[in-house]
């Protein structure tokens, strides 16, 4: 027998910084940056900040060199146009790393730039987002709700018709998608215009993405940039407080590979709302109940091992094979909530993200009906006193431990929260962003974990062992 | 003569004896302290004040206790980001430190109990949801349970309630069984305004005794409906429709819907027909302006005052003094602007004195203590 003595793997030379690139993706902390001046790298010190996409009036190669060498990644955003793919090509050629496609592009132009092995990131519009496509680098989209609690015109917080303030959250979108790859994921969308935005709010904007593994591209609205840019104490004092939230999330990375942990399922795909805000996900999310979102082409047992309920909102979508499925799920004892016969969801026809006003009728059918099988159960975590805020619960692979992720989108701190968490855990440990970690006194309750956590600014996390 | 026979006496009596009866009206002592903050010794004290009283030994030992706490609304709407306790509802220290203090004084068991707002589910989950650590209420009292009146809840009938007297708009009422299955009956409220009402206090918190399965705007047309998930207004206070008929229906469908005509005389019928034996008004820390962030207007105060006494109107009358308004004013001065007087109402009932004269304060004086809720 012949043995074939291998040395190091050989790669055409265009494609080194391609696979390198490829490799780095997934710890990009990625940022929107309105400056070409190289001394404005100096504010990304103190940040975990290492990928800025720039839009072309700031593409410059001594910008990118000098980022370069701080480990930086520099990006160019590209729109559609008649010239993109000519627009596309520029930046590798002045040293950038890459491109960003940020809205809908002909399928011709994102094959010619992977054909020139351009790194190419897409981020077009949620409906626009490719699935299939398995060579995509990152899966995002630029569309995406301003996170926080809807303010009506005189000031007060919307109320939800369970009076509760409702919030504008991302969290069940970026949720699908990160159940539907292994990719990572980004959503770019920018700061309302002419509003003023109080820091805590990017905060948010962060916590809204990373508590369901994702990153947020984070922007900064025009006035804060600039204040920024001029190091303005108070705009500087802010940067502070956002690079903390950020590197709170860094500096926890694992958390992001840990997969959504909590006994009920939702089957849902894209044509059936699971990349709507506002949709049968965030509508979970609100009653802060764990839930583990299975795109309809991932449905198999495995999928439903940890289950006890399921609500599988497009019935008609399943294949006979993924109908048996769920039918195991059932005679071994799970709940499932199906649609009804017919109903169909109510997808809206003009593009937007949200589901229409005038179709809030038909989604509350089904609502009723996956809120009175959830009710009072406690499918993995139940959260009191905390109608301002969105939580995940996850858990690695292995282990005995679980991270209960949680954000507050209200204006001001929440104090008095209590989690029962099923299961028994010996310690449980509260990690918030600028502070020592605090351990939290753990009690028994039915099924499970109880801990209480005095007070809440924006964002935190408990550890349970 | 019991008081449930001295108001059944008096509302048989003719006016003219009812006027006269209305002078020997129950007139109790009402205690008065300072309390500026919810992290001092408020045990220490709520014994002053119940000593100042006579003790809560001799009502409370080897009593079942119920306590009916103020949560009113939503616990999901704060105003202005702020713990519940600290504006609209009774403040979780104040019902562990009270619970604590029953259990010392010999109770058998504490029940605290409240209509939560638009659900049939465990108070223990919405108490939770409003910043309560029931953790915490544990450790202070072992005895304490919990019952959520807004539907049957434990009970397996309605309790009903008759008027005495025959009422103003309902001769009687159906309470979830926690109003009947108790020795004593505590009113924990919370010292503030009421935008109907004028001011909600021991007697109008009340109201929220009322299930919302029977007095629910989404209640069944015959019988209750045990799943409620909506609020009062359309039974209650604008008598647009009748409770299930399963309950007593109102006395004359063609009276005034006014909510200020109706509600005043709600709540009097209600005090008449499920008595108060103690009340307690917290006023460390509230709102003035209404009675919860859904009302414009109002803004957060500090007034730093706990009132307590045995007689519901008593301790209404002296809280509505500390607020610096006239407790006998009549409708059109504030507090009572657009509603008939409900402290005046249930005087006449024959449940109590609103004659400051005739009122005892003990502990502090009501000068001292005054915060003018009036912007």
């Amino acid at each position: 027998m012949r043995c074939e003595q291998r040395g190091p793997r050989r790669y055409p030379k265009y494609m080194l910084p391609l696979l390198l690139i490829v490799a780095a993706i997934p710890d990009w902390v990625p940022a929107r940056w309105h400056s070409a001046d190289v001394k404005s790298l100096q504010l990304l010190n103190e940040t975990p900040i290492n990928c800025l996409l720039l839009e072309r009036t700031e593409w410059s190669a001594g910008f990118a060199k000098a980022a370069k060498e701080r480990g930086i990644a520099t990006l160019g955003v590209v729109r559609p146009g008649a010239d993109a793919l000519e627009q596309a090509r520029k930046p590798t050629t002045l040293g950038l790393d890459g491109v960003v496609l940020e809205g809908d592009f002909e399928s011709s132009v994102v094959k010619a730039l992977q054909d020139s092995k351009i790194p190419t990131i897409e981020l077009p519009s949620r409906a626009g987002m490719r699935f299939s496509d398995t060579s995509t680098l990152v899966y995002g989209s630029h569309q995406g709700l301003w996170p926080g609690i809807q303010v009506e015109e005189n000031g007060s917080a919307k109320s939800a018709p369970s009076g509760a303030p409702w919030i504008d959250t991302n969290t069940g979108f970026l949720r699908f998608v990160r159940a539907a790859t292994d990719k990572p994921v980004w959503i770019a969308n920018v700061p309302p215009a002419n509003m003023v935005i109080p820091v805590q709010r990017y905060i948010q904007a962060i916590g809204d993405a990373a508590i369901t593994g994702s990153h947020w591209v984070l922007a900064l609205d025009g006035d804060f940039n600039k204040r920024l840019l001029a190091r303005e104490p108070g705009a500087l004092a802010d940067w502070k407080r956002i690079g903390g939230a950020l590197s709170f999330y860094e500096s926890h990375k694992e958390w992001r590979s840990m997969h959504p942990h909590g006994q009920l399922a939702l089957i849902q795909d894209a044509d059936s709302g699971a990349l709507l805000s506002g949709s049968v996900l965030d509508m979970i999310a609100v009653k802060n109940a764990p839930v583990q979102p299975v795109p309809t082409a991932k449905l198999k047992v495995e999928a439903m091992k940890d289950a006890k309920m399921a609500v599988d909102v497009d019935p008609q979508a399943l294949s006979p094979a993924q109908k048996d499925v769920l039918k195991a799920f059932t005679r071994a004892g799970g709940t499932l909530l199906s649609a009804p016969p017919g109903w169909t969801f109510p997808m809206p026809k003009d593009g937007s993200i949200t589901v229409a006003k005038d179709d809030f009728k038909k989604l509350d059918e089904i609502w009723k009906e996956v809120n009175g099988m959830v009710g009072h159960t406690n499918l993995g975590a139940r959260l009191f006193n905390v109608s301002s805020m969105l939580s995940t619960l996850v858990a690695p692979a292995e282990g005995k431990q679980v991270v209960l992720q949680l954000v507050n989108y209200s204006d001001f701190p929440v104090e008095s929260i209590t989690a029962h968490v099923l299961g028994t855990y010996k310690h449980a440990r509260l990690y918030v962003p600028g502070a020592e970690p605090k351990d939290l006194a753990v009690y028994e309750v039915e099924g499970g974990t109880g801990v209480d956590i005095d007070k809440l600014d924006v964002i935190g996390s408990i550890i349970l062992e | 003569m019991t008081r449930r026979e001295l108001m059944k006496t008096i509302a048989a009596a003719p006016l003219a004896g009812r006027l006269i009866m209305a002078e020997k009206t129950p007139a109790m002592p009402v205690s008065v302290a300072s309390c500026p903050s919810y992290d001092g010794d408020l045990t220490g004290t709520l014994a002053t004040m119940f000593d100042q009283l006579g003790g809560l030994g001799r009502v409370v030992k080897n009593k079942t206790v119920t306590i009916k706490v103020n949560l009113t609304g939503s616990p999901g709407l704060k105003f202005r980001g702020k713990p519940l306790g600290l504006t609209h509802y009774t403040h979780p220290k104040m019902a562990a430190a009270t619970a604590y203090l029953l259990e010392r004084s010999g109770a058998r068991r504490v029940r605290f109990v409240e209509s939560a707002w638009a659900t049939a589910g465990p108070l223990e989950e919405y108490l939770l949801d409003s910043g309560w650590s029931l953790h915490t209420l544990f450790s202070a009292s072992k005895i304490v349970e919990f019952e959520n009146t807004n539907a049957l809840g434990k009970g397996k009938r309605y309790s009903r309630f008759q008027v005495p007297g025959g009422g103003h708009i309902y001769p009687a009422f159906d309470l979830n069984h926690a109003y009947e299955d108790t020795d004593v009956f505590m009113s924990m409220a919370k010292l503030k305004n009421h935008a109907t009402c004028g001011v909600t206090l021991s007697m109008k918190n009340c109201f929220g005794n009322t299930p919302a399965s029977i007095y629910g705007d989404d209640a069944g047309e015959h019988e209750p409906n045990e799943n409620p998930s909506q609020g009062r207004a359309a039974v209650c206070h604008e008598g647009k429709r009748q409770p299930a008929k399963s309950a007593p229906s109102e006395l004359d469908p063609n009276s005034s819907r006014d909510p200020g005509y109706r509600m005043p005389r709600i709540v009097a019928d209600l005090n008449a027909a499920r008595p108060v034996d103690i009340a307690l008004i917290d006023g460390i820390e509230t709102i003035a302006g209404g009675e919860g962030p859904w009302i414009r207007g109002l803004r957060p105060v500090k007034p730093g005052v706990i009132i307590a006494g045995f007689n519901a109107v008593n301790t209404d009358t002296v809280a509505t003094s500390v607020m610096g308004y006239d407790p006998r004013a009549d409708k059109g001065k504030a507090p009572f602007t657009n509603c008939d007087n409900t402290l005046k109402l249930a005087e006449a009932m024959g449940l109590g004195s609103t004659d400051l004269s005739r009122i005892e304060v003990r502990g502090s004086r009501i000068a001292d203590v005054q915060f003018k809720f009036s912007a």
